[in-house]
């Protein structure tokens, strides 16, 4: 009877444990954004809207902000196109080893260190150009891009059921014209879903451009040979300024920054069951 | 004329392909000059002597190395029990609209900017860490080498540790939930008519998803390897090989984001950071197969 007893003490101790434990992993989730706000909302509501357009000796953040658009835009030029047709070539020929090959390198890409591919870009293209450049950073932010686009493209098409396949094939079409024309309209939704959590992803990446945009915070410079500034790189240099006002703003354009990503990623992620990160 | 759908993809393919073989011989080609100078001492020694001659630099990457493997044990050290416990509670004890809930804040926390929870570890995390962990456990235990390290500013293997803990943590929790939801119903039942009490119906079911619960964290262990932004802030950057959780240290990706942008003034020690890039790059290509291979075997395992 005793043993029965003990048996039910440890079945009350693991439950409260398994409760504790999960709260304990979004405590700091929560803490994270309650700081943020409280942090950032004071400066961006005392600067008012020079916060946003201003830069960086008006106490703004606006070439960060243009900056990240920008690469944002460039990389999904680059990234988008490349990632949705390798996405339907590991999707048709998946027991060829080439399109073996190419799943196991988009996962190897999707953990890959992303600073390994600033240096990368930075080798390639800041050194020869002599310059660092909005388009050194866009193509950087491409290659971390690009893996995440693939995969859900190569995971929307898989949803499609095969009957679907069979009548465009029984139609007559060509295999370019059955992948074209009827199944990538039928997986446009799960590519979309791929492509937003790209962009929401590329972002917020810091690491990527730390050798390749160069930062440009006190004038807006439009061009894609000139250096631009981004929002999560800023962040990065106000923290390491020994100035305690660079430090607000660090907070005020982290609260920018959160608020862009949940801007684009909380709709997706409330449209659909399961992401992949 | 009638196109080949496969003549059209090949050359996406075989561009990303080449872009990553090209990466690696770029990584490859500027680490030339350094193992020709240090040999294998580049990866066995800490030395950091950037003079202004030539031929009197030296480096050894061993401190970043060890930086960066310390730091993301104590990451996974934390998300291992988070994780779990996560996973467990998600599928078998959470109501329906919680259970949404749970999912969506775990992927909003993959997801995140990394630099957010850098700049949170920074102002918040740190000084906490600082007052109520590292303070008191050197001022009563500091007879023990882990923790014999004073605390001066906080910025330490165990800041960045934990940092990278919560950060990975959603990473591993999503592989590891997903393979715990989809053990068959059946094998629950079985369980429980044995009169099984949770606590021993979870360590049995748990047992069944072992490959899961391995790949999720070898996972974990990749991406806390790489992570830069974040960890650069709070590590403190100091060449030290110390198993004392509270020094200051260095991981290779922040040695590489605070060295890299200065390097090319000294003859070597651009060299010599894409020398630790390539430790990194193996490794990350190392882990992130296991953790693949893993999760494939698996999977292949369930469907049968």
């Amino acid at each position: 009877m005793s043993g029965y007893n003990v048996r039910k003490l440890k079945e009350k101790l693991f439950l409260f444990l398994i409760g504790a434990l999960t709260v304990l992993m979004f405590f700091p989730l929560f803490h994270i954004i309650y700081s943020v706000f409280k942090n950032g909302i004071h400066v961006i509501l005392n600067r008012g809207a020079t916060f946003i357009t201003g830069t960086l000796s008006d106490g703004g953040i606006g070439p960060a902000i243009i900056g990240t658009f920008i690469l944002v835009f460039l990389a999904s030029l680059i990234g988008l196109p490349v990632a949705f047709l390798v996405g339907i070539y590991a999707y048709e020929y998946p027991e060829s080893t080439l399109g073996k090959a190419t799943k196991s390198l988009l996962q190897i890409m999707l953990e890959f260190p992303t600073i390994l591919v600033g240096v990368f870009v930075m080798q390639i293209l800041v050194v020869p150009m002599g310059t660092y450049s909005a388009l050194a950073g866009a193509l950087a932010l491409a290659i971390i891009m690009m893996p995440y686009v693939a995969v859900y493209t190569h995971e929307a098409m898989r949803q499609i059921p095969f009957a679907y396949r069979e009548a465009a094939f029984s139609l007559g079409l060509t295999r370019v014209k059955a992948v074209f024309r009827v199944l990538v309209p039928m997986a446009k939704r799960g590519i979309l879903t791929g492509v937003l959590i790209g962009i929401a992803k590329v972002a917020g990446e810091t690491a990527p451009l730390l050798f390749t945009v160069g930062g440009s915070y006190q004038t807006y410079q439009i061009g894609i040979t000139k250096p631009v500034g981004a929002i999560p790189l800023l962040i990065y240099t106000l923290i390491q300024s020994p100035a305690k006002e660079y430090h607000e703003m660090a907070w005020g354009a982290s609260l920018i920054l959160l608020l862009i990503f949940l801007g684009i990623f909380i709709p997706v992620r409330l449209s659909l069951r399961e992401v992949k990160l | 004329m009638k196109v080949d759908l496969k003549h059209i993809l090949l050359p996406f393919v075989g561009f990303v392909l080449g872009l990553f073989v090209l990466m690696l011989l770029v990584y490859f080609y500027n680490s030339m000059p350094i193992f020709h100078r240090e040999g294998l001492d580049i990866y066995l020694k800490n030395v950091w002597k950037a003079p202004e001659e030539p031929s009197r630099e030296h480096y050894g990457v061993l401190a970043a190395i060890w930086g960066s493997i310390y730091t993301s044990v104590i990451a996974i050290l934390i998300t291992l029990p988070l994780s779990l416990a996560y996973s467990v509670f998600v599928v078998d004890y959470a109501p329906k609209r919680i259970k949404t809930w749970l999912i969506i804040l775990s992927d909003v926390m993959a997801g995140l900017p990394t630099i957010i929870y850098g700049i949170w570890g920074v102002f918040v995390l740190v000084p906490l860490l600082k007052k109520i962990v590292m303070q008191p456990l050197h001022d009563h235990l500091s007879f023990l080498p882990l923790f014999s390290y004073p605390p001066i500013t906080g910025f330490s293997y165990l800041s960045a540790g934990i940092l990278l803990g919560i950060m990975v943590t959603p990473f591993a929790s999503a592989i590891i939930r997903e393979a715990y939801q989809m053990i068959p119903f059946t094998y629950r039942e079985a369980i429980y008519s044995l009169g099984a009490t949770r606590l021993e119906a979870t360590k049995i079911l748990l047992g069944y998803v072992k490959p899961a619960i391995y790949s999720g964290i070898i996972l974990a262990f990749g991406r806390a390897i790489g992570e830069t932004a974040a960890v650069s802030l709070v590590i403190g950057n100091t060449f030290n090989l110390s198993l004392a959780l509270f020094a200051p240290g260095y991981t290779i990706s922040s040695l590489i984001a605070n060295q890299f942008g200065n390097a090319f003034i000294y003859e070597y020690m651009t060299s010599a950071l894409f020398a630790a890039g390539l430790v990194l790059f193996a490794i990350g290509l190392v882990v992130n197969l296991a953790g693949i291979y893993l999760l494939r075997r698996w999977e292949a395992n369930v469907r049968l």
